[in-house]
């Protein structure tokens, strides 16, 4: 036990001393930091040069017009500055009237055609055509959408300036609305009528266990509880490969510098292992606890801690040491099967798509937590730890029986791959010349 | 006493059988020399001694324990080159493989090393800015800083040029003035019969030679005449009994057939030319390696 220490020591201080380590640890905070000044600047430099639209309404009614230069003036004197600093940061919109062509489809399709071409020459920004029937009132067949004649039809090559086409969509919407209703009166109980009902999103009512009073809940963020699950699972995955990397690359330099030799001569290779992992669950949990630690200072400096709750932050610090240690056996025999960094790539992304997989379907998981796909998945023991721990994030998190159930899984996983990582890790620590074939480790892992 | 007793030990790597039947017995306090050529089996042997390996057949003892690596903590392994952790501070390494070994009270034992070995100035510098000589002594020290009773050098000379070759060789024979049994191959021969109690060689597999210098040539009898003659080119030539001529420049040394007679060899060589050197001689370690070690080299030209 004594030397498994002596090893699982130097282990993480050969991972912690390293630059690559601290660069590594600083990086996330630091690209977050620099993406945040990036945005500030960037914002300051922004393209605020007037954009120039062509405009063909078809349908031939001049209240169009009207709306829509009454409401590119108003951007045009209200809207370009930001209401805070007073700094522009929105571009001056022009609209130029094109007259419509004939009705006939060959027609519109040479116009279209024409203001395309403008816009590939620059003279134009982009183009809105109006259809004819957009201000009458839509009557599509139930699931089917209205006509293209009653759309609006946006056209441009830079599709990501949405400014334009937003004004003209609420506008032209307004602007139909007010047509369809006919009087004034209409229009005001329109709108009442229309007024979308408001949704406050809150947790559950708790009970003051002090006053006995019942409390009403918070207001729920939006954000946090899809967030923290997200943020979560991605830090176990960073975290495992980041302990796990400079593991298998240790074992490789073993292999070439014969300081294997000289180990295995104090100590049994099973024994060797084991030093080996011990160290790189230290290395993942520092790595872990510094992340947790600033995650959990910002979930309660920007009001959503309830999301990151004591029993969570135990159960990831478990998953996190069982991921460390069952992703960790297995980089040691990919490790102890190659004789080279080289010959490690080939052997390695099989075991890093392992560990990618949860990330594929985070999104999923959290959105559908109990669902049979989160389900199904959470007990694939690769995945068990990010998972589980996704799905326990979003509240109301799991049941303590399902979470027992994904630990017990992981364990017996983690039992199984360091006892087949030890055999190969056995043969492997001591071969020289070639890396071993697929065929081999088989047989290592069999026959021992 | 005797520190590694081997009883008809086998090692097999596959097909290939790298020990074969081997007995070997060490005493306590000596030095052992493994000489053979490469690949004849002399790191499997050493590796098993320290327990790497596993014999497939046969008994090993290791100072007085058969129990799989029950000695260990006893014993010093210096492998064949390297074997250090290039981003290791020095002093860091040795503190390293003394804890493993289950020696604490270091710091004294390895701060006497470097300065005996002269690199109390590289203490505290990474391994990868030390130069192969300074890289060997170090891995020297990793080897006996917790003061083992048995030692295991795989090649502990080669890389050393010759002032650390010199520091080297007295570390070990201080060693074994402290006790401590020291097993080392090499392929320098010089180097074995002046520094090796008893010498040891496999080849390709198996035990050819076994016993104190002496006792090896004297199994080979005085069938060696070193001589210095001077004369025209292919004075040598041709001589009667004698069965291969090398020739070191100033001196040359015959070897004689069986039941040669040295007389009737030197007459010749007095018609032949003017006979400055004549000396009978048994043959020196690396003649006897040579010849059994020789045909392998001979059946790997022919094929």
């Amino acid at each position: 036990m004594r030397k498994i220490l002596v090893i699982a020591r130097r282990e993480y201080l050969a991972a912690v001393k390293t630059r690559a380590f601290v660069i590594g640890l600083l990086i996330m905070p630091l690209m977050m930091s620099a993406s945040a000044v990036l945005q500030v600047v960037l914002d300051k430099v922004r393209d605020t040069s007037e954009k120039r639209f062509g405009v063909v309404d078809r349908t031939g009614n001049p209240v169009v017009r009207q709306a829509l230069e009454q409401a590119v003036a108003l951007h045009n004197t209200h809207g370009l500055n930001d209401p805070q600093t007073g700094k522009q940061i929105r571009s001056p919109l022009a609209l130029e009237w094109i007259t419509p062509s004939n009705p006939d489809p060959q027609a519109i399709k040479q116009q279209r055609f024409d203001l395309s071409e403008r816009v590939r020459h620059g003279s134009l920004f982009g183009f809105l055509d109006i259809g004819p029937d957009v201000l009458r009132t839509p009557h599509p067949a139930p699931g089917e959408s209205p006509p293209e004649s009653a759309s609006l039809r946006y056209q441009s090559n830079r599709p990501t300036f949405l400014d334009f086409a937003q004004l003209a969509e609420r506008t032209l919407t307004r602007t139909a609305q007010e047509q369809r209703a006919g009087t004034g009166e209409n229009v005001a109980a329109l709108r009442a009528l229309l007024e979308p009902v408001p949704l406050l999103s809150k947790g559950l009512l708790t009970r003051n266990a002090s006053t006995g009073e019942i409390e009403d809940a918070t207001e729920q963020s939006r954000i946090a509880p899809v967030l923290v699950p997200g943020l979560l699972s991605l830090l176990m995955v960073m975290n495992v490969l980041m302990g796990a990397t400079p593991l298998m690359q240790g074992v490789v330099e073993e292999k070439m510098q014969r300081i294997a030799e000289v180990l295995l001569g104090s100590v049994p290779p099973f024994g060797l292992m084991l030093g080996k992992l011990v160290g790189t669950v230290g290395v993942s949990l520092t790595m872990g606890g510094f992340y947790l630690a600033g995650f959990f200072w910002a979930a309660h400096r920007y009001g959503f801690g309830e999301y990151l709750s004591t029993p969570l932050i135990l159960w990831f610090i478990l998953f996190q040491a069982l991921a460390a240690l069952m992703y960790g056996a297995l980089f040691i025999a990919v490790g102890a099967a190659c004789t080279d960094m080289k010959e490690t790539q080939s052997l390695m992304w099989p075991v890093m798509l392992l560990a990618c997989l949860p990330l594929f379907v985070l999104g999923h998981v959290v959105q559908e937590p109990h669902g049979p796909v989160a389900r199904t998945l959470s007990y694939f023991p690769f995945s068990t730890p990010m998972l589980l721990i996704a799905r326990n994030a979003v509240p109301p998190g799991l049941p303590g029986w399902e979470m027992l159930l994904g630990m017990g899984l992981v364990l017996a996983t983690t039992i199984a791959c360091v006892w087949m990582a030890g055999r190969i890790f056995r043969v492997g620590i001591l071969m020289q010349g070639q890396g071993a074939r697929l065929s081999e480790l088989v047989r290592w892992v069999v026959r021992g | 006493m005797n520190a590694v007793v081997i009883d008809h030990v086998t090692k097999t790597f596959g097909r290939h059988v790298a020990v074969n039947e081997l007995c070997l017995t060490v005493p306590a306090g000596t030095i052992y020399g493994f000489i053979g050529p490469n690949g004849s089996g002399k790191t499997t042997t050493l590796r098993m001694i320290m327990r790497i390996l596993y014999p497939d057949r046969g008994t090993l003892e290791v100072l007085g324990e058969t129990r799989l690596g029950a000695a260990n903590d006893r014993v010093g392994y210096l492998p064949e080159e390297r074997g250090l952790y290039k981003q290791m501070k020095v002093r860091d390494i040795l503190q390293f493989y003394a804890e493993l070994k289950g020696f604490r009270d270091h710091d004294r034992a390895i701060t006497d090393w470097l300065e005996r070995l002269g690199l109390s100035d590289w203490s505290n510098k990474k391994v990868e800015t030390l130069s192969k000589g300074m890289a060997q002594k170090v891995q020297f020290i990793a080897t006996v800083v917790a003061r083992p009773d048995l030692v295991l050098l795989d090649e502990p000379f080669s890389g050393l040029d010759p002032v650390n070759a010199v520091v080297l060789r007295e570390a070990i024979l201080a060693l074994r003035r402290s006790g401590t049994t020291v097993i080392f191959s090499t392929h320098d021969m010089d180097v074995a019969q002046k520094m090796c109690d008893f010498v040891f060689m496999i080849y390709k597999g198996r035990k050819v030679l076994d016993g104190t210098l002496e006792q090896i040539q004297a199994a080979y009898g005085s069938d060696t005449v070193r001589v210095h003659v001077e004369g025209r080119n292919g004075t040598l030539e041709n001589l009667p009994d004698v069965v291969t001529v090398t020739d070191f420049g100033r001196w040359q040394e015959l070897r004689l057939a069986r039941d040669a007679d040295p007389q009737r060899i030197l007459a010749e060589l007095m018609q032949r030319g003017r006979v400055h050197h004549f000396e009978l001689t048994r043959p020196t370690l690396h003649d006897i390696f040579m010849r059994i070690a020789q045909p392998q080299t001979e059946e790997m030209a022919d094929a």
